[in-house]
């Protein structure tokens, strides 16, 4: 039996529109964990007319919060950082989705083969990619599903 | 008669011990909007632009893109359109003098380091990582004045400066109802980062960075929008008899390159005090290293 995309992908998923602030994006991450039972670092980006634009990771989010001088100040033992993660997350508020997400997303055809998607993440470092049918979105496949199913597979 | 050569503590230091890894890139055709993105979200001053087979073609500067703002040059148009070429380059073993002596000569803030076995890039070298290599070498070193003078109990050597040593004496401002393309010329004519903003009555309002003017041209505002509209408030200041290490602290929880320094009173703006002043006053400030101290323009 041949699996492809179409049976291991996410059907069920949230998206984020450009114009979304940081701070409700992450709040859309917290959500989307909770509906799939399963932590969520990633999640697309579609415009208004519901095509895929983009994505946005957890590492988006972490450069982001990176102090911009950390290279040089990094020795600096004698100065107190206490304060700081808040300061960071303060000055990331003004910050939208559309400023930070990547805009280079590799995606896949709903009868693209299991070990072909495999082989995308193994050599792209990729955790997740959206499956587009004829250009519209329409679910999303984690490394975690491709994971459970080759287990499945190997116990059988 | 060969003149004596003059040492300092950088003839001993390459360029590979204080370059950064290069991590992005951009291709000449990729958007102005893809720039302005990557400057946002990586947090770096320039990019390089690179051409079919990874070779550096160009570099894309934030005063590059608040250009192409000022002249309201479309989102989608190519960075090539707007890039500075060629870029310059120095290599991982050549000595941070000579590489800092491109950059004067050269008048520019980064030399791009090629790698010894292919044509591209592979790392960048900036002013600040220059003055933070420097730190690091004089907070190490025995001979350091810095450690000496500490020596008290509890007393950061950093105390020992007060910001009003450091900082410089002149504020460049702006109104808040002048438009950006206003601030964009005032800007470019003084080689600024960043600008305060003062009200009819001349007290700060807030400050203008390039930083803003590119959040602003990738968010779509017309250059004739007041400058109040995309500023960002409070100004972040400092008192001039503050310590250098109170003020330093500021700026990393601010995130900022510079602070502004009043008298007195926080609506009394007379100086401004950047990173790469404070980084070179605690760099290179013993006598054994008198001679390196550099000579740093802050970052376009």
């Amino acid at each position: 039996m041949s699996v492809t995309a179409r049976d291991v992908m996410e059907t069920r998923f949230r998206t984020l529109s450009p114009q979304t602030p940081i701070t409700e994006a992450v709040k859309i991450l917290e959500e989307a964990s909770e509906e799939r039972g399963q932590r969520v670092f990633g999640i697309t980006v579609t415009d208004e007319k519901g095509l895929l634009v983009g994505m946005l990771s957890m590492y988006d989010i972490l450069l982001l919060m990176r102090p911009k001088h950390i290279h040089i100040w990094g020795e600096m033992k004698d100065i107190d950082v206490d304060g700081f993660i808040d300061e960071a997350c303060i000055r990331a508020q003004p910050i939208l989705v559309g400023d930070i997400m990547t805009t280079d997303v590799i995606t896949i055809a709903p009868d693209t083969h299991l070990m072909f998607i495999l082989d995308l993440m193994i050599k792209k470092h990729i955790r997740r990619i959206p499956v587009l049918d004829t250009g519209k979105l329409v679910g999303i496949v984690y490394i975690s599903t491709v994971f459970q199913h080759l287990m499945r597979r190997m116990n059988r | 008669m060969k003149p004596a050569e003059r040492k300092n503590v950088l003839s001993h230091l390459k360029v590979r011990e204080a370059m950064r890894r290069l991590t992005v890139h951009l291709p000449r055709d990729a958007s102005l909007e893809k720039a302005a993105r990557f400057t946002i979200k990586y947090k770096v001053n320039a990019l390089l632009v690179t051409g079919q087979d990874l070779e550096p073609v160009g570099v894309v500067s934030k005063t590059d893109l608040m250009g192409a703002y000022y002249a309201e040059m479309p989102l989608e148009a190519p960075v090539e359109s707007v890039m500075m070429a060629p870029p310059l380059f120095c290599r991982m073993e050549d000595s941070l003098e000579s590489a800092l002596e491109s950059m004067r000569t050269g008048r520019v803030h980064r030399l791009f380091v090629l790698g010894d076995d292919s044509p591209e890039a592979v790392g960048v070298l900036a002013n600040p990582d220059i003055v933070g290599l420097l730190y690091r070498y004089c907070h190490r070193c025995e001979k350091s004045i810095i450690r000496s003078r500490s020596a008290g109990p509890d007393k950061s050597f950093a105390d020992r400066f007060k910001v009003a040593e450091v900082m410089t004496p002149s504020v460049q401002a702006h109104r808040r109802d002048e438009s950006l393309t206003q601030v964009m010329e005032g800007l470019s004519a003084h080689r600024l980062g960043a600008v305060l903003i003062t009200d009819e009555a001349g007290l700060p309002v807030g400050v203008l960075s390039k930083t803003d003017l590119i959040m602003a041209y990738k968010h779509g505002i017309p250059t004739t929008t007041r400058a109040e509209a995309v500023m960002h408030a409070p100004v972040t200041t400092c008192d001039q008899e503050d310590p250098l290490a109170l003020a330093v602290h500021k700026m990393i929880f601010s995130d900022v390159y510079r602070l502004f320094v009043h008298r007195d009173n926080p609506q009394n703006i007379v100086g401004v005090l950047s990173l790469t002043d404070a980084a070179r006053i605690r760099s290179g400030s013993c006598r054994a290293c008198m001679s390196s101290r550099i000579q740093v323009e802050s970052a376009s």
